[in-house]
């Protein structure tokens, strides 16, 4: 993805002047406040001595490597591209509590990555790219960092479509993974990973719940459409969860992996156990965000049975 | 990861503006591929750097002593001086707000690059975060944080745009870590121990102890990263970086955006004379000729440092003493 956009935040010259940083929006500037409370480190917090991989199959291990190496790729696009929002604040002069938040975010993103890179490491042996390339643009980026430097798009609509529709999305999976997690290691890393996934949903909502009642019916309209797009064409693409991509022999085999890796307990889930979670996401997202002024339109995938 | 090698001119002629646009202009435009994704230690140092990081990190509301601040210590004078002195400090370390999830992004767009360096960058952005805290609380604290400087021509110095700087594809990886972290964050670690070592107040000296510790962390990284890299460089790379540490030590520091005894026209005399006094109540500050021994040490360090990588690097010393401003402000 290039950096070049037609109006991009990077054609904008700085203007430090004046420089606030008092508390604006308190709920953010406290869960930055918890944030740098409630650090970790990948390599201390999880029980590695827990993990027993010689307890598994060689499938069962490559498999896993597989799944977890995959979440590392997913969070390493926190690193690569959410950050272009913190510059966004930055220039754009927006509170100063989401620019203090962000800076703990993207450390956060890193842990994730670091501890998802881990587990594949210990298991085996981490793998640095798809197996089948076919796969590379499911899992490859959100588009965040486009959105984020592109001055025609609204911050509004990046927040609310990143966090609140997607991280929230992810959110609900973690909460369901580390339910069926048994491996002591991995539901470990999970557990950290999800303490700072509800800080980074509560940030989208906590920024939306300022900006919504300023927000004219136009830019309403904007912010609706960049969830749909969100949902539509990244979640539903398969960015999180494999089933959901595009039924591609580079599909079938990821999930394959997510159903062997499944049933050993080491952390990932299949479509069935997966498939109400989602839907009740989606349903949980459309509720939280009618309070904003709008109803999202109801979603249809071939995997899934009806509109939800 | 490449240096940008488009054309190979030489130092001197880097120094001009228009080769150097013309440069930059003819680089191409920056296209991430992500895979392979590298998340495995690479650069050894630079992950160890990153672990430490981890490990020391700290907690401004919980490990600073904000209780123990005791303002009937101070004269009035005093105290409006040290609100200027941190405010200003707190404008210097914001700049690292936008500047460094530009640099992880310009790593992260640079094919096949490792991952210590992002990594290491996330954890120097919360810092930085924690840092111009620091500096804000305080000021306010003592008296009242100053939203920008009273000069409009001083206030102008301060708009450096790195994070531009740092998505330029004309200009190579290497040679913005040289600028940004080796040079400028050395001359700021350097100014950073000089307060620490003239601070008497118990909340500044906890402070700027804890800002110095994790500075130390950024200039390392910068000089490993360099250090790494150096043997793959040939004559132009070593020019390119040549040429943007002259330019930045001349844009940067002789135009007084770090030391504001060097600004021209007395546009940030109040800074300095605030400076003088905060200094003279161990409130956390250097007087103009503590400032100036302190970067002519630096850049003679600096250079000879640079030397050793093959690289050249302008002696400026002369033109960054204090000369006559020790009179006036020291």
């Amino acid at each position: 993805m290039s950096a070049v956009l037609s109006h991009s935040l990077l054609d904008e010259s700085e203007s430090r002047f004046p420089l606030d940083l008092n508390i604006r929006i308190p709920k953010i500037r406290d869960l930055y406040r918890q944030a740098t409370a409630k650090q970790w480190d990948p390599v201390k917090a999880v029980p590695w001595d827990e993990l027993h991989p010689e307890q598994y199959s060689d499938e069962q291990r490559y498999a896993a490597r597989l799944y977890w190496s995959r979440r590392a790729w997913g969070e390493y696009g926190a690193i690569s591209e959410s950050p272009a929002l913190q510059i966004r604040f930055c220039q754009q002069h927006h509170a100063p509590d989401m620019r203090f938040f962000f800076t703990l975010r993207t450390q956060e993103e890193s842990r994730h990555a670091e501890v998802c890179y881990l587990v594949a490491e210990k298991l085996g042996g981490y793998i640095d790219a798809p197996v089948q390339s076919a796969f590379q643009g499911s899992v490859a980026t959100h588009g965040v960092r486009k959105m984020a430097l592109d001055l025609d798009m609204p911050l509004e609509a990046t927040i609310a479509s990143l966090v609140c529709a997607a991280e929230e999305i992810a959110f609900d999976v973690f909460g369901h993974l580390i339910k069926i997690t048994t491996n002591p290691a991995a539901k470990r890393a999970l557990q950290l990973i999800m303490r700072d996934e509800v800080r980074h949903c509560a940030f989208g909502w906590a920024y939306m719940e300022e900006r919504v009642k300023q927000l004219t019916p136009g830019q309403l309209a904007g912010v609706e459409q960049a969830v749909v797009n969100m949902i539509e064409k990244v979640e539903l693409n398969g960015y999180h969860s494999a089933w959901l991509g595009p039924d591609t022999p580079a599909t079938r085999a990821e999930t394959e992996a997510d159903r062997i890796t499944y049933e050993a307990g080491l952390g990932a889930t299949v479509e069935s156990d997966e498939k109400p979670v989602f839907i009740k996401s989606i349903k949980r997202i459309r509720k939280q965000m009618q309070a904003w002024g709008f109803t999202l339109k109801q979603f249809t995938h071939p995997k899934i049975e009806g509109a939800f | 990861m490449n240096a940008a090698t488009a054309v190979a001119p030489n130092a001197q002629s880097l120094q001009d503006p228009k080769v150097r646009r013309a440069r930059r202009r003819r680089a191409d435009p920056l296209i991430e591929r992500r895979f392979p994704l590298h998340l495995e230690p690479h650069m050894q140092t630079i992950r160890g750097l990153y672990h430490q990081a981890k490990t020391a990190h700290w907690d401004p509301e919980k490990h600073i002593p904000w209780a123990k601040f005791d303002a009937s210590a101070y004269s009035a004078e005093q105290l409006r001086a040290a609100a200027l002195s941190w405010s200003r400090r707190a404008w210097t370390e914001y700049g690292g707000l936008p500047e460094t999830p530009a640099i992880l992004i310009r790593f992260c767009l640079e094919h096949g690059g490792e991952s210590d360096p992002k990594m290491f960058l996330t954890v120097r952005g919360s810092e930085e975060a924690w840092h111009t805290e620091c500096c804000w609380r305080f000021a306010d604290l003592v008296g009242k944080y100053s939203d920008r400087p009273a000069s409009d021509h001083y206030a102008g110095l301060f708009n450096q745009d790195f994070h531009r700087e740092a998505f330029e594809p004309g200009i190579s990886v290497d040679a913005y870590i040289a600028v940004h972290s080796a040079i400028l964050d050395g001359i700021d670690l350097e100014l950073n121990r000089g307060y620490l070592r003239h601070a008497t107040d118990p909340v500044a000296l906890s402070m700027l102890k804890r800002m110095v510790q994790d500075k130390e962390r950024h200039v390392a990284f910068g000089w490993v990263y360099l250090a790494e890299r150096a043997a793959g460089w040939d004559d132009a790379a070593r020019a390119e970086i040549s040429a943007e540490i002259d330019q930045a030590i001349e844009g940067l520091l002789l135009s007084g955006a770090i030391c504001a005894w060097l600004a021209p026209g007395g546009i940030a005399d109040d800074i300095v004379a605030a400076d003088a006094i905060t200094r003279q109540a161990g409130l956390g500050a250097m007087s103009v000729a503590e400032e100036s021994a302190v970067v002519a040490q630096f850049l003679g360090e600096a250079r000879d440092h640079l030397a050793r990588l093959g690289v050249a690097m302008a002696d400026i010393r002369d033109r960054a003493a204090a000369g006559d401003r020790v009179a006036v402000s020291g």
